[in-house]
């Protein structure tokens, strides 16, 4: 009940171990999350799942036979797969675990682990995915709209994020004050957007460093 | 020219050997001797006056020294000592002395042994066992030698102590005088003294008589056979015609003026052979060839013998010591041996069960994980069923999913516990008839269950399907490959080839038992630390204790089986080879063959 988007967040678990896999199922179903097994990498592999918006989260076995699920993380990875994961840990595995977090692992649980501790993990970790889904998403599109400015659209609009005025912007590039003024009213509409640091703010989440 | 120089230069000498020497036996003594034969060499010099006569008197060493040496022309001497000399210088004789009128030179010498009349128990030679006889010396020839050779053929030898010789010494009439003072049983005289001293009147006639007399057709009476009289011999180097000089000399002496005549030189053969029966010189080498010369010609066969027969004795007493010793050393042997089998049989189970413990040591964490599974799995379900409850959310069908799940980990970790706990156990001996693959299947599930990068084991099963069975302690089998397993998987990780595949044949043997081959990839083994590699402690890890394989191979035995190691057929590494017999019948959860 606490979880809105739990309709619609998918938790995968990745495990070679049946029984246990399926308590793991049974467990996050109680808890409101869709939950589906696999029951070794090379299944996830071969048929990958699709992110859905409303967040996921991959719970991995560290130790299976054959695909390794540092091996398997080490493959998404490659991939650019967005599921982050949790992985699970039997007893003494601790400079695999720091392996895995160095690979971006967004935490580690050592088997047997509480089962609130589980599922807040995921939580969190769904969570975490959303936000970084939607940071996504936004990037995308900031990326999107600025990718319909021509050139010198694109041009003009970084100097006018930079914060200068009209002439200033027709100095620096050699050009009319009108030429600049029709230019501003392009990208204005171009990306729908009213102001100087509204479009500041776009290019920043298109490209981190792209006013340097 | 020379050598008429030479016989010059030897004139003189020629000239000075016109002395003639002569050598006298005197043994009374020089002076007796020299008053005795005066009168014969003075009428031998008259007759001889071309010569100077020089006479000198020796006893029977000087006589003998003397003739060797040549110091003397001619020897006058006993016939005893005369055939001494003929025998060892080769003098000769050219006369024999003649004693009594009427004697012939061949038979002068005769000896009487007397008794007084009164001992009438005293009748033969035989008779005088036991008794004293007295005589003048041991070397008088016919004083005592002559009576002594008798004597010895009637059976009475004085050697043997068969008589009790006193010797009286010269004259001879002191041999009358011992029987007359009662120091002596019987006497030995020259035959013809006893007649002449009762003619003389001297002596009693009929108070003496002689024993075993012989010869009665002689004038006096004698006990023994009558040898030839004294000898003048002519020495080898004596030239006959000197000889023949003296001879004819002494032929023509006149009988009244010396008391005694020479004769023709008699035959001494008699002589010879009394003194060859008596073995004294010159036939004294006969007594060394009965002992001596014995002793010299046979002593190295004796030694040779004594030898023999003291490291015959050096050796049965060697071997009976040596015997007793070892009986004790064997007995003591057998003794600690059964106590050392009694203490092997308890280190084995010992060390068996360290060697389980050991195992369940290293594998625990492994262990522990593997109880956490079912564990984590059930807590996982239990508390899912709590949470749906709370949440109103509580289907049936997932209480019935739940509840059948957390009843089948509940029996997984419970077997797990069993399996765990049966294998740490000191366990008897049990023997249990099962199916072997499935044995094996067994093993390698725990094996890979324990070890959290096990590799893939494959396990390649040609056992035909009516002999799968063998008769054995499931547990000690599968210790013993979960071993195998495990000292494959840390060959592999030397080698740096953990993730490489291991393999399990199982198929039947030449012998018909089972074959168990397990193989790795692993560093493989040297010849000589494959032969090493059953022994206790041998190991070639840093941390091994070195008793798993020495255990395992203890285990196979106790099974009539055995465990080798050999180098595989191609590529890197090592494989163990368990060999164990099949069960004579199947296992019981077969159905039973039609």
């Amino acid at each position: 009940m606490n979880q809105p988007n739990s309709h619609q967040a998918v938790v995968h678990v990745v495990d070679d171990e049946a029984p246990f896999r399926r308590s793991l199922l049974f467990l996050l179903e109680t808890a409101g999350w869709q939950a589906i097994g696999h029951e070794s990498a090379e299944a996830f592999l071969a048929a990958p799942p699709a992110f859905p918006d409303a967040g996921a989260c991959l719970v991995l076995d560290i130790r299976m036979p054959r695909i390794s699920g540092l091996e398997l993380q080490r493959r998404l990875n490659a991939a650019g797969s967005p599921f982050p994961i949790v992985f699970m840990t039997g007893h003494g595995d601790v400079e695999l675990a720091v392996q895995a977090m160095k690979a971006g692992a967004v935490d580690f649980l050592q088997k047997p682990f509480k089962d609130q501790l589980f599922l807040d993990t995921v939580e969190r970790t769904v969570a975490l995915s959303q936000t970084r889904h939607e940071a996504e998403t936004r990037r995308q599109q900031a990326r999107e709209s600025l990718a319909r400015l021509s050139p010198r659209e694109a041009e003009v609009a970084r100097w006018l994020a930079l914060g200068l005025s009209n002439k200033e912007i027709a100095r620096e590039l050699a050009i009319s004050d009108n030429t600049v003024h029709i230019h501003r009213q392009h990208v204005m509409e171009k990306t729908g957007i009213a102001s100087a640091a509204e479009l500041a703010r776009l290019i920043l989440r298109a490209d981190p460093a792209g006013l340097d | 020219m020379r050598l008429a120089a030479f016989l010059l230069l030897w004139l003189p000498l020629a000239v000075a050997a016109a002395d003639i020497r002569i050598g006298v036996l005197a043994w009374q003594g020089e002076e007796s001797a020299a008053a005795e034969w005066q009168p014969l060499l003075a009428s031998l010099q008259g007759s001889l006056p071309g010569h100077r006569l020089q006479p000198s008197y020796l006893d029977l060493g000087g006589m003998e020294n003397a003739v060797a040496a040549g110091r003397v022309d001619f020897v006058v001497t006993n016939p005893g000592n005369y055939v001494a000399l003929e025998a060892l210088y080769g003098v000769t004789r050219i006369a024999t002395q003649i004693i009594e009128a009427g004697q012939d030179s061949a038979h002068t010498v005769g000896s009487a042994v007397i008794v007084r009349d009164d001992r009438h128990a005293l009748k033969r030679l035989e008779d005088l066992k036991g008794q004293r006889l007295a005589a003048v010396s041991p070397d008088a020839f016919g004083g005592y030698q002559v009576v002594w050779a008798e004597l010895k053929r009637h059976g009475v030898d004085p050697e043997d102590g068969d008589i009790t010789p006193v010797f009286t010494g010269f004259p001879m009439t002191r041999v009358i005088e011992a029987l007359e003072n009662g120091s002596a049983d019987a006497g030995a005289i020259r035959s013809c003294l006893l007649e002449r001293l009762e003619r003389e009147g001297r002596v009693p006639a009929g108070r003496y008589r002689v024993l075993s007399p012989q010869g009665a057709e002689r004038p006096c009476k004698s006990s023994s056979p009558v040898y030839p009289g004294w000898a003048f011999a002519a020495a080898p180097k004596t030239s006959p015609g000197l000889a023949r000089e003296v001879l004819i000399a002494l032929l023509g002496l006149p009988a009244e003026r010396t008391g005694q005549t020479w004769g023709v030189p008699a035959d001494y053969h008699p002589v010879h052979g009394m003194l060859r029966e008596l073995q004294i010189t010159p036939y004294d080498f006969l007594r060394e060839h009965r002992l001596e010369a014995q002793i010299r010609r046979y002593w190295p066969l004796a030694a040779a013998l004594a030898m023999l027969l003291a490291c015959w004795l050096a050796y049965t007493l060697r071997v009976e010591v040596l015997v007793q010793r070892r009986t004790r050393e064997l007995s003591a042997a057998l003794a600690a041996r059964d106590q050392l089998a009694e203490s092997i049989q308890a280190h084995r189970q010992q060390m068996e069960h360290l060697s389980r413990l050991s195992i369940l040591g290293e594998l625990s964490g492994t262990l522990a994980h593997e109880l956490n599974q079912p564990l984590a799995t059930i807590s996982n379900y239990a508390l899912g069923l709590a949470r749906r409850l709370d949440n109103g959310t509580l289907s049936s069908a997932a209480t019935a999913q739940a509840a059948a799940e957390i009843a089948s980990e509940s029996e997984r970790a419970a077997g797990i516990l069993a399996g765990i706990r049966a294998f740490a156990r000191k366990r008897t001996r049990i023997r249990e008839t099962v199916d072997l693959p499935t044995l094996i299947d067994g093993a390698v599930r725990l094996f890979r269950g324990m070890i959290h990068d096990a590799p893939q084991v494959d396990v390649i099963d040609r056992l035909p399907a009516d002999r799968r069975a063998v008769e054995v302690d499931p547990l000690q089998i599968q210790q013993v490959l979960l071993n195998l397993l495990k000292n494959g998987l840390d060959a592999q990780r030397s080698a740096r080839r953990s993730g490489h595949p291991m393999t399990i044949t199982v198929e039947i043997a030449a012998d018909d038992g089972a074959r168990i081959s397990v193989r790795d990839h692993g560093t493989g083994m040297s010849g000589e630390e494959q032969s090493r590699l059953f022994e206790p402690f041998f190991t070639t890890k840093a941390d091994g204790m070195g008793l798993g394989l020495s255990i395992s191979r203890s285990i196979a035995e106790a099974h009539g089986g055995t465990l080798d190691a050999l180098a595989p057929d191609a590529g890197p590494g090592l494989v163990l080879r368990l060999q164990i017999p099949l069960a004579a019948t199947a296992p019981e959860t077969d159905e039973p063959a039609q």
